[in-house]
């Protein structure tokens, strides 16, 4: 049998490695009106009321019970603000938080 | 003694193939056709198999001698390396290191927190040793810690963590892919890509569960984005194997390493999970 040659492993285990680590788009959550989200989302609320009222979005589910949701809503320039709603282990929201996006620089 | 000799000739001249082998086929038949390195070997008694990503000593004492000449970045902190759970339900509860290498077998002592300072050995050096923990390597992960004391609780300093993750690439320590291709990874990692560019990934475990993470200089402050949040905010059940955040995607944070506005003075502030709203 013919050896492999060193860059051919290296070729082949690049093209599986970088199949794992490579970069993906930003995230983008659902896209929501402001005051709907602050009337909505409120210490206390449940996962199925902000399901209900906001939508699905993307969301994280973490193995100690905690799950994040991001939510996002449009700015100038493209740019978007983001809103993400902590639930406890109860599925109740815990924390929230925004995000405006920074300045867009000019020349 | 001679299972140390033994173990770091296998090493040596096993190295290669068994990653060749590892990739291409099943071991056995392609260990057994790359002669000459496979016929030797095969005549010597192997009581460790060094695992692909198994920490170098010579890497990391590379990355404690870029902790020595780039102190201005952290000028008083000090550098400890640190090990971290990986897998789920792994314990690190009696969790032991050695440097191993041709004739020397040197224990580490790791603090109650895991953390451990790498005494420096010529010797070791000189016979290419590693680091091996009594546990499989892939239960865990690693990491340079750079701290400088008297910061505020809950918090950290940016200038620390660029010199934590050039020390952690010089010294090997990242291994965010499969074992069987680590030694790859390790291969192609370049320290200044990693910590110097936007799309750097070089992963930080916060204590304790975050929910947000703010940088703050004088007046200046910003709430990193969602996506510098838990490996990206975009792991999935089929990705989270490869990364050493497996067990800690809820802690885990990218920080502007590269980004220059921000001075090495910044504040890190964590918002914990469990903390108040």
């Amino acid at each position: 049998m013919r050896r492999p040659s060193i860059p051919g492993i290296a070729a082949l285990a690049c093209f599986l490695l970088l199949g794992a680590c490579a970069t993906s788009a930003p995230p983008v959550g659902t896209q929501v009106n402001e005051q709907r989200f602050s009337a909505s989302v409120v210490p206390g609320a449940t996962r199925a009321g902000v399901l209900t009222a906001l939508g699905p979005t993307r969301n994280i589910v973490f193995d100690s019970g905690y799950e994040v949701w991001l939510y996002q809503t449009a700015r100038p320039n493209g740019q978007f603000a983001e809103y993400v709603v902590l639930f406890d282990r109860a599925g109740l929201v815990s924390k929230t938080r925004r995000r405006e996006p920074p300045p867009v620089k000019t020349n | 003694m001679g299972e140390l000799r033994a173990f770091t000739a296998a090493r040596r001249t096993f190295a290669l193939a068994i990653a060749a082998g590892a990739i291409l086929a099943p071991c056995g038949v392609v260990i057994a056709q790359t002669a000459p390195a496979a016929e030797q070997v095969q005549t010597v008694r192997v009581p460790f198999v060094r695992n692909p990503v198994d920490k170098s000593y010579p890497k990391m004492i590379k990355g404690m001698e870029r902790f020595m000449r780039e102190r201005a970045l952290a000028p008083a902190a000090t550098l400890r390396f640190r090990l971290l759970p990986r897998l789920p339900n792994s314990k690190l509860d009696g969790v032991t290191l050695r440097v191993l290498g041709d004739n020397v077998s040197a224990p580490v002592q790791i603090a109650p927190d895991y953390s451990f300072v790498l005494p420096r050995n010529e010797q070791a050096l000189r016979e290419d040793a590693a680091v091996i923990a009594n546990r499989r390597s892939d239960s865990m992960t690693w990491r340079a810690w750079v701290q400088t004391p008297g910061l505020a609780p809950g918090t950290r300093r940016l200038g620390d963590l660029r010199l934590e993750c050039r020390v952690g690439m010089d010294a090997g320590l990242i291994s965010n892919s499969s074992p069987m291709f680590g030694w790859l990874s390790n291969a192609l990692a370049n320290t200044d890509q990693v910590c110097g560019n936007a799309d750097g990934n070089y992963l930080f475990f916060a204590e304790r569960p975050v929910f947000a993470v703010t940088l703050r200089h004088g007046a200046r402050t910003e709430v990193l984005p969602f996506k510098m949040m838990y490996a990206g905010g975009d792991q999935t059940r089929e990705t989270l194997p490869f990364c050493d955040c497996q067990v800690l995607l809820d802690r885990s944070y990218y920080a502007p390493l590269w980004d220059k506005s921000w001075p090495d003075d910044t504040s890190i502030e964590f918002d914990y999970m469990d903390g108040q709203p």
